[in-house]
Order: C-alpha cells, then structure tokens, then sequence
C-alpha cells in the first residue's frame, strides 16, 4: 500500500502534527499531502499566560496560527469606558488571525495567551501554497473571507461590538427574540383596562387576539397618545375601535432582516410572529431588534418618510451612507445592504412623490415604475434614475390628455430626485418622458413591439425594462402587465435565444490565461465592477428567470427560485450566488472608500490596488460567472 | 542550511545520506555571548538496547532544532540506526523498534556524520542529558573516532532551575510534561520525546527572557548555579 508506505517514511513528529490537525477544520477534511506541507513547513510557539502573540502596533501578519495547546483571547480597548474588553477567544485546533493575514494587513485586535499556550504557525509562502492547492482549506478561508470583505471597511466602535455579542446576527430566526406570551386581549375589552394590563406587564404594545387567538389588532401607546391628543373617544371604548386594524405579521422562521426590513417599509415599531396557522407566537419590537436599532435603520425610515420639506430628504441621504457603513460594520452581507439601501431609496422616493402630490396634485392616479437595478433592488450608494409612469386612462380622457397633466409633476419629481442625489439618467429613462409615461395598453402595446421585433437596441433596453417594479401607487396594474410580459416571453423561444445571445456578449473580465481582462478604453488597468463583473450574472439569470416564469425581480432570489425550480442545480446556484455576492460586496467597499475619500463614485477599480487574496477571490468570482455563461450557452445552443 | 535540508530531504527519499566530508565536520561552540533570540539549539533523544553505556548501543536518534526560541519543524532528525547485529529483546517493549525496523535502518556511520553535520556544533539539550551524551561520545567514538566536546545541557536541570518551587511529583519528562499538559504523540520514540523536551525548552526560555537571561552564557551559568544549588543541599 503506497499510501500506507508513505505514512511510515514521514518522521514522527510530522505524523503526530498531522494527526493533531486532523481533528479541527478544515484539516479534518485536507489530503494528506497538504496536512504534511502544514506539519513540515510549521514551526511551534510557546506563549506564556498574558504573553502578546500578535499586537495591532506590529508590520503585516505574515503567519497563519494553529491553537496546538492552551487559549488565545482578543483584546480591544473600549476608549469610551477606558477599559479592555475580550472579544473573543480561540481554543485549541482553532485557527487565527484569518482576516488579517488574507487582508495581509496588521491585526486590528490584540492577541493574548490566556494561559500558558503552544501554536503551530506556518508562513505566507505555505499559506499561499495550501490556499491554492487545497479546496477545503481555501473553501475555508474563503467562507472567512465573504463576511470579511463586508467588513473590512468598518471602523470597530468597541461598544457596538460590546452590546452585539456573538450569538446575534441579522440572520437569527425571530422566534430568538420573540417575547413568549405576549400580552393580549378580546377586541371587546375596554382601552382603560387593556392599558392597565400593558402598564402592569411593562410593555409599550397590546395584541388583539379573536377566539382563535389569531391576531387582528394592535394598539400602542403612540395610539394612546393620539386617541387622547385627539380626543377620539373615551376610555371605556372597545379597543376594536380605537385599534390599528390587521397587524404586521411574519412566521417565525422569518429572520431578523425580514423584520426590520418591514418595519422600516411601513415605519411601524412592533411585529407579531405567528405560527403557520396564523395563532400569534409572540411579538417582536424594534428594541428588540437591538443591533438595528443601533444603527438606526427604522428611526432612519421613519424620519424619511414624514420629512416635511425637501431639504430634509437631501441632507437625510449622508446618513444612509453612514447606516451603509454601520451595517457592513456590524457583518450585514452585500445582499442585505443593497436591500436596506433600496428600501430607504424607496421611501425617499415615495416622500418626494407624496410631497409633491400635497403641493400639486396632478389628480390622475397612476404607479410610479422602477426599473433596471432599483428593480432589482440591488441599489448601492452610487445610483441614477430609472423610472416610468404606468395610468389607466380615465373616462372621457385620452392617454394623451392625461399625459400632459403627468409629465410636468414628473418632471418636478425627477429634478427633486436629482437634488437627493440619484442622478438623472443619460439615457432619459425616466418618467417625465413622453415615451415612459403610458397608459396601460400603452404598456402592453409597448412590450409587445420589444418582444416581437428584437432589435439590437431593444435588447440593450431588456436589462432595464425587463427588471421593474412598482413603488408607489395601486400595483395590481402592473401585476396585470407583468402576466401578459411573462407569458408571451415563455411562448416566444426567439425572443429568449436572442436574450441568451445578448447576455452571452457580456464576457467576464479573464483572459484564456485566468488573468484579467482589462476594458481597453480609459485609464490604466480598471475593471468595471458593474458591467463586467455583477452583469454577466444579471444578464444571465435574466434570461433563466423569464423562460422559467420566475416573477421576482432580483438576481439571489430568481436564482432560488431558479433553483427550486429545478432549473439550476442548488449547489451551483450557490457557488454562483457567493461569486455575484463577492463582487458587489468589493464594490460596495470600493464605494464606501471612495465616498470617505470625497471623490466621485464610479465601478471602476485597479484589481492592482487589491490584495492578492482578494485578487484572487475576484477571479475566482468572475470563473463562476463564466460558469453561469456555458449554462446558457448549452442551454441555447449559442 | 538549505543544502542540509534538501540533503535531508534526499536521505527521506533515499536511505543513503550522500557524500559527507569527515575532515571538515562543524567545530563545537561554546556558550558565550550569543542571544538566546538568534542561537540554534538542538534538543535530542537517543533510544538504546538498555542502560548501561559500556554494554548497550544506540538504535535510534531524534532531535529537533530551536531557533531564536522557535521549533522549526522543517529542521529535525529522526533516523532508526542500521543494527542488525544487536539483541534488543530486553528493550523491543520500550521503543518498539524491531530487528526488523534495525535490518532496514540507514548505515551507522552516514547517519552519525550526517547528524554531526546537522547539528552544526551548536549546544545539545537533552533530558537527563548524561545519559545521551555518553552513549553518544560512545559511539561517535567507536564509529568514526570523533572525540570534539560539545556543550550539554540537561532539561531535567532546566526547568527546576527556572521553576525552582513547583510541584511536578517528580523529576522524570512525563513529570513536566503533565505538568504543562504537554501531550507526547509517542513516548519512548526517540524524535517523539525530543519534540517535548524542546516545548519544555521553550518553556523555560520563555521565563529565562522574563527573568532577563539574554545569552547562551548567561543560560549556562544559571543551570550550573542551580546544580550547584543542588549539592550543596546534599550534603
């Protein structure tokens, strides 16, 4: 047995290294030749108890650590409370400082020997050599490095770190925090009393329960406070009365994103979790939701949404970029951020509607249409406009007529939208023009053409006008519009072979070679994040999600969708959703740094000004995209 | 140093240990100024037929080297000596060398140059370390006639000498070993015991740092301090 030969020739003390690792991860689940690179190329460390094993003050970490025996605790000084604060600790098997050495930075957090301790280290060069070679412990590192990325902008504000602990995250299921037992009542019970029983439990929220303890009310204190205010009625009256009718509700697997998510779209301050028979569980609150509320997300929204005057919605829009920072801070993934920066970009534009409809009512109702990224919601900092206007023409009116009393508010709208900073679009893809503000058999009339005679130009226009959504106003006619879109696409086999095509032109950034394909006009070497590195997948689940009658808008969830479907297998939608994530996670970075710095946002970067690792991630990003690419290619027959 | 590492190398692969050059082996250092940060140390173990130098061989040697207060894997020796001829009955249970592991073992005489080469004169560690510097002046002298003194030092005298008042319940390897909770892959394999007597080392180079011992001399002069300690309490 050659193996087993093998085995024997390595010294001792290689063995007994190896068999070491092979009880943590990754080593668990390396080849044997890659744990003896580890064993041969290591060295052993001893630290006393309090020893300093890596310190913020040194160079660039430039060893990769194994815990063999004792602890190792992280220090970081709170300035605020002058006072030192373990932030975590490693034990035995446990590997450590990943971020640092993959971000080949100094560490940001003192390293200490809790106890008398021994490491294994090994340098760069194996490091380097073990992440190419072995894909369980790039895998690692990798998975390390995805909530890294996200995180290297942030700027560790000890407290945050302090309150957050380790358990939280916005991932947690709410039934984590959801208080047991919520205080409840019959919808005939009297404001007084209901009142009496919040003051006695301490809690600023009520349910209204029916018989079958389903919930169909709310009253809060904010509620008690208007009803006295405006004198509404007296306190004997039944709470049904005075109650907000059909709470917000969620399932208890939904997770914390979801909730603060729905709290900031409707400015509301409690959730009741339910279980799938709609019976109440418990109830969630804002405060509950602590690590958001640090960061203010809801009370963010909120002021949004009931900003009186413009001005306060433009200089509101540096503290979205400060919440952006915030939550990358506190380990939101890019598909979370992009999400959060659309639904306060969504609520901006929806108040720059409602005060302009307040000042001067154009008095047709109509949607208000988003296309193209905000479409998606996939909104980072930098943005333009992408809008259309979708009325039904009333009685007695032409499209026309009504046409004439939109396009002047639109245009208002979209100057005021300019003002807080998303940017007109070159294109003149917006509302207050004549051609994208239709009615809705405009509409249709409108996407039939597109559909039945692709012209090259119309295929530029499918990855705006193909990804829309409704912000403000009645949805249900762009629900109606959307079916019949749908529909024709999945009869019409040209229409999506020419999509296919149009979406394979978008080629990722690598040469033959696996290097970078450098855009040969502008400046040095830069790539284009956005078109040559998030496009080729955008494009591409497009065309995916259109032929399959996937009816959501956005590129992770058609690609779940994709994959429930069938369509995709699971695993490579996730190695896919990891690359698309990856890269706009670098580009949201890229964003925030160029933001610090006071320059103009762009998605071009010099993949030089990475560091190797991350260099290496973004072309391993950019390999799944083309990946995705020979998908449709075999699926097409391109 | 990279020569001897891929010389190294070569001789895993092999079995034979290349051209050595016995008239122009490493000289011995003494201990004197170096830091204790930059010096090689090498930490050995040798496993034998029995107990008595005068009648019983070395079969095995394993020894790793400390740099600037670090083990460096990459740099050790583990090798079974190539000793058809001995009776090891006495002592297979021990260190569970067989004749037939002896049968196979590389050629006395190569693996003893190789080793003094290795070893490039720098000071040996050893535990209990009288013992493995008899046997092996023994046998370096009955191979190649190489009589040169090295610097010894004894692990066994070390670590008291740092860790005057700790209670181990005794003064053999496994002691200590428990003590700082070592875990020893293979006790009684010659490379296996010399990997713990070198985390002992660091152990005590750690605290000899913190006590502000800085070079090889100052290293030696407080284990002679502390034997002489220990006499005169004898008496």
């Amino acid at each position: 047995m050659a193996s087993a030969n093998q085995e024997n020739d390595r010294p001792q003390n290689i063995r007994a290294i190896m068999t070491f690792l092979r009880e943590h991860a990754p080593f668990s689940s390396m080849d044997d030749t890659h744990l003896a690179h580890f064993a041969e190329h290591a060295s052993i460390q001893f630290y006393a108890d309090g020893d300093i094993v890596l310190s913020p003050d040194q160079d660039v970490v430039k060893r990769f650590y194994v815990v063999k025996q004792g602890r190792i605790r992280g220090e970081r000084h709170n300035d605020k409370e002058d006072r030192t604060e373990t932030t975590f600790e490693i034990s035995q098997g446990e590997c450590f400082p990943l971020a640092a050495m993959i971000g080949e930075r100094p560490t940001r957090t003192l390293h200490r020997a809790d106890g008398d301790t021994f490491c294994l280290s090994i340098g760069q060069a194996a490091f380097v050599t073990l992440f190419t070679e072995s894909e369980p412990f790039r895998d690692f590192c990798l998975r390390g490095v995805s909530s890294l990325l996200d995180q290297v902008n942030r700027r560790i504000q000890s407290s945050a770190m302090a309150s957050i602990g380790s358990s939280t995250s916005l991932d947690t299921p709410l039934e984590r925090y959801a208080l047991r037992n919520p205080i409840v009542c019959s919808p005939d019970l009297p404001v007084r009393k209901a009142v009496a029983r919040m003051h006695e439990n301490n809690v600023g929220s009520i349910i209204v329960t029916d018989e079958n303890r389903h919930p169909t009310g709310i009253f809060t204190l904010r509620d008690l406070r208007t009803m006295i205010a405006e004198g509404t009625g007296p306190l004997d009256t039944p709470i049904q009365q005075v109650m907000t009718k059909n709470p917000c509700c969620l399932p208890s697997h939904a997770d914390a994103f979801e909730a603060a998510m729905l709290m900031a779209e409707h400015h509301f301050a409690h959730l009741c979790v339910i279980d799938d028979d709609h019976k109440l569980i418990g109830v969630v609150s804002e405060r509950d939701l602590f690590s958001l509320q640090r960061v203010d997300l809801v009370n963010l929204a909120r002021t949004i949404g009931t900003a009186t005057h413009l001005r306060t919605l433009v200089s509101l829009r540096t503290d979205v970029s400060r919440l952006v920072d915030a939550m990358l801070a506190h380990g939101a993934d890019s598909g979370q951020v992009v999400k959060i920066i659309t639904t306060l970009n969504d609520v901006t534009v929806r108040r720059v509607l409602e005060l302009n409809i307040k000042k001067n009512d154009p008095g047709i109702p109509f949607t208000w249409l988003t296309f193209g990224s905000e479409g998606r919601q996939e909104q980072t900092l930098l943005t333009d406009q992408d809008n259309g206007i979708l009325f039904q023409t009333p009685e007695g009116m032409t499209a026309e007529q009504v046409r004439e009393k939109l396009l002047p508010f639109a245009r208002k709208v979209n100057d005021e939208l300019a003002e807080c900073g998303f940017t007109l679009c070159k294109g003149n893809i917006m509302a207050s023009n004549p051609k994208l503000c239709l009615s809705d058999k405009e509409w249709d009339d409108w996407f039939i053409r597109f559909i039945d005679a692709s012209t090259p130009q119309n295929l530029v226009y499918s990855s705006i006008f193909l990804d829309m959504r409704a912000i403000y106003g009645p949805t249900e006619p762009l629900n109606d519009l959307l079916d019949k879109i749908l529909t024709r696409i999945r009869k019409n086999a040209l229409f999506q072979k020419m999509l296919a095509g149009n979406a394979f032109q978008r080629k990722p950034p690598l040469t033959m070679f696996r290097n970078f394909r450098y855009i040969s006009e502008g400046n040095k070497h830069s790539l284009d994040l956005k078109r040559q590195g998030l496009a080729p997948f955008v494009e591409a689940v497009r065309v995916f999600a259109l032929a399959n009658g996937v009816e959501t808008a956005n590129t992770l969830e058609r690609m779940d969708e994709l994959a429930k479907k069938g369509v995709f297998d699971p695993k490579d939608a996730n190695a896919w959703k990891e690359g698309y994530s990856l890269i706009q996670a670098i580009r949201m970075r890229a964003h925030q740094e160029m933001l610090a710095k006071g320059e103009e946002l762009t998605n071009y970067i010099d993949p030089d000004d990475l560091n190797p690792l991350d260099r290496r991630i973004l072309r391993e990003s950019f390999r799944q995209a083309q990946r995705l690419q020979q998908k449709l290619e075999v699926t097409y027959q391109l | 140093m990279l020569e001897q590492i891929k010389q190294w190398i070569e001789h895993r692969r092999g079995g034979k240990i290349g051209s050595h050059d016995p008239g122009n082996l490493p000289h011995p250092k003494t201990p004197g100024e170096q830091l204790l940060t930059d010096c090689r140390l090498i930490v050995l173990d040798l496993e034998t037929t029995g107990l008595n130098p005068s009648k019983d061989e070395v079969i095995a040697i394993g020894a790793v080297a400390i740099r600037g207060g670090i083990i460096h894997l990459g740099d050790q020796f583990d090798l079974i000596l190539r000793r058809p001829e001995l009776d090891i009955r006495e002592t297979v249970l021990i260190h569970g060398i067989g004749p037939e592991a002896l049968t196979q073992g590389h050629e006395i005489e190569d693996a003893l140059l190789y080793l003094l080469e290795w070893m490039n004169g720098d000071p040996i560690l050893a535990y209990h370390s009288a013992f493995d510097q008899k046997f092996l002046e023994k046998t370096l002298k009955a191979q190649l006639g190489y009589t040169q003194p090295h610097t010894w030092m004894d692990v066994a005298d070390l670590m008291p000498a740092f860790f005057p008042n700790t209670k181990t319940g005794g003064k053999g390897l496994d002691n200590w070993a428990d003590y700082f909770g070592l875990e020893v892959s293979e006790r009684h394999h010659a490379a296996s015991d010399a990997l713990a007597t070198a985390e002992l080392t660091l152990v005590a180079l750690n605290k000899a740092r913190s006590e502000g011992v800085k070079t090889l001399k100052g290293l030696y002069d407080k284990l002679h301090y502390h034997r002489r300690l220990q006499n005169m309490h004898r008496f």
